[in-house]
């Protein structure tokens, strides 16, 4: 990471639900914390990439995919989580 | 005529009685992938199980004469409808541990008395014929002594390259989306500007892993921000591991009207034999099923028969044989591009073929579907033949759902209680008429859904 910077969870959970909205085509109301990736939103390896990418865009991130694992989208929630650890 | 088994067992070995060992090593991919930078991959993957159970599909393209290596036993339910059938079937070998998260082929090799039944099948002529031949299939080849009935896993890692379907198409003049490959970063800094000059006038581009299962492993890319964005990813990747060497291409987005897939069989001697073309259904990217016959007019078809020809003959040259199936599309002026990717393996419509020549009649329409399952238990056969009661298919000639692979219906089941899981039901559905087909299709999903209280899209 070049810099550090605290983003409030909040608006890391707001990001991801918009980011994910927008990627599997759903409606964003629909999407809250407790969303499950894989079981409720379908998320695949492909979409997987396509919202890594936004959030790095978005947030200003940076991943190392060698670090994600498969709990870390297992809702909305853990995923935040990881992002705020990476940011 | 000679039927489709006997057509390849002769391209493949030479003679048309001799006995295969079928492996269902599905997403070999993964395996010609090892190694090769592309994409920025997460370490997982969501349906490992039911993928790796697609391995049963083989039972279905071997002859009586033949022996399929399954992970598992198959449901005895199922066994004995096939029977029913008339269906005759292959002597199955079952490895000593089925472990999920692996392929067949990896099963296989840590079985030692499998691996000592294999050798024995060697001395009596019987020859290994995997999905696709990767080091771990030559390792089982090896190990056993067995030998294989296809090229090296380095000839058919080649050719399964998609950077060698495009140096192929291009060298061949056949039609394909412009677009550039990269083996080093500096080529793909340059395709990244190349593709640059498309996105500005509002084109879309996809950047694809040179070695991605059909519908994976691409990412598609609609403005330059997101082509900077990934191009940083992969620079980074790179340069974390201290390699600039990449596998992947980028092409320009053609809008389509039809996905088709065409099949043909390179023999041992060179020569070409065109095997059939399919419509592929696919539902964001993933592969759903094929409609045969595919809907197309009498100049298409001459299209992908001459592609067939020039691109069976090429692959001859470059020491491949064996059963190939190559992805194409029609763009929505009905322009034919012929060669999207190149498959030099066995593929999903290799494994209908058998049952097809068994039990569909001319004029028979068939769509080869899957229906996705959200289960909560095991669904044994038992209870899916009582739930489709008077939807399956009754005999040649007849209308209804042939199943011709279960084990992905209950290869996501754990063991902990009230944890749903993800099956998939493949099955070939035939009818006299496209009417009749989308009824069944529609009371057979609708049957799913309310035994299974989930949605069967």
């Amino acid at each position: 990471m070049s810099e550090t910077q605290v983003i409030d969870p909040q608006k890391i959970i707001t990001v991801i639900s918009a980011a994910l909205a927008d990627v599997l085509k759903r409606d964003p109301d629909s999407i809250t914390e407790t969303t499950r990736l894989f079981d409720d939103l379908g998320l695949d390896s492909t979409s997987v990439l396509e919202l890594l990418m936004r959030l790095e865009d978005e947030i200003g991130v940076e991943f190392d995919t060698d670090t994600l694992e498969q709990r870390h989208f297992e809702s909305v929630a853990t995923l935040a989580d990881y992002v705020a650890e990476q940011a | 005529m000679q039927n489709f088994l006997s057509r390849v067992k002769t391209a493949l070995t030479g003679a048309a009685d001799t006995p295969l060992v079928f492996l269902g090593n599905f997403e070999v991919e993964d395996q010609w992938a090892d190694g090769e930078a592309g994409l920025p991959r997460t370490a997982f993957r969501s349906s490992a199980a039911v993928v790796n159970r697609m391995d049963e599909f083989a039972m279905l393209l071997a002859g009586a004469d033949d022996l399929v290596v399954l992970k598992a036993a198959p449901d005895e339910a199922y066994l004995a409808h096939l029977g029913e059938l008339g269906v005759a079937l292959p002597r199955l070998l079952t490895v000593a541990r089925n472990n999920p998260e692996q392929t067949v082929t990896k099963d296989a090799l840590a079985d030692p008395a499998l691996l000592t039944t294999l050798g024995e099948l060697a001395g009596r002529g019987a020859m290994l014929s995997p999905h696709g031949t990767s080091v771990l299939e030559e390792e089982l080849a090896e190990r056993s002594g067995l030998p294989l009935a296809t090229p090296s896993a380095a000839v058919c890692k080649a050719v399964n390259s998609k950077i060698y379907s495009r140096r192929v198409a291009d060298e061949t003049g056949l039609r394909q989306a412009a677009g550039w490959t990269a083996d080093t970063l500096d080529e793909l800094e340059s395709a990244v500007e190349e593709a640059r000059s498309l996105l500005v006038f509002g084109r879309r581009v996809v950047v694809k892993d040179a070695f991605g299962v059909s519908g994976k492993g691409i990412a598609v890319i609609e403005n330059e921000q997101r082509l900077d964005r990934l191009h940083t990813m992969i620079q980074r990747q790179a340069a974390k591991s201290g390699d600039n060497r990449v596998s992947l291409l980028i092409e320009e987005w053609v809008d389509k009207v039809a996905d088709l897939n065409y099949q043909f069989t390179v023999a041992r001697d060179g020569s070409v034999h065109f095997d059939f073309v399919k419509e592929a259904i696919t539902e964001g990217g993933v592969h759903k099923g094929h409609r045969i016959p595919a809907r197309l007019d009498q100049r298409q078809t001459g299209e992908v028969e001459k592609a067939a020809r020039v691109l069976g003959e090429r692959l001859a040259e470059d020491g491949f044989h064996g059963v190939v199936g190559v992805d194409a599309m029609v763009d929505p002026d009905g322009q034919l591009y012929p060669v999207i990717e190149i498959n030099a393996r066995n593929n999903m419509s290799t494994y209908q073929v058998r049952m097809q020549e068994t039990f569909v009649a001319e004029g028979q329409i068939v769509l080869a579907r899957q229906y996705p399952l959200r289960l909560t238990g095991r669904l044994p056969y038992e209870r899916l033949r009582r739930v489709l009661d008077g939807l399956l298919l009754s005999g040649p000639g007849g209308s209804g759902l042939l199943v011709n692979n279960f084990a992905t219906v209950n290869a996501g089941a754990s063991e902990e209680r009230d944890r749903s899981f993800d099956g998939r039901l493949y099955g070939l559905l035939l009818a006299e008429d496209q009417d009749r087909l989308t009824a069944l299709d529609a009371e057979i999903a609708g049957r799913l859904a309310a035994e299974t209280e989930g949605s069967v899209r």
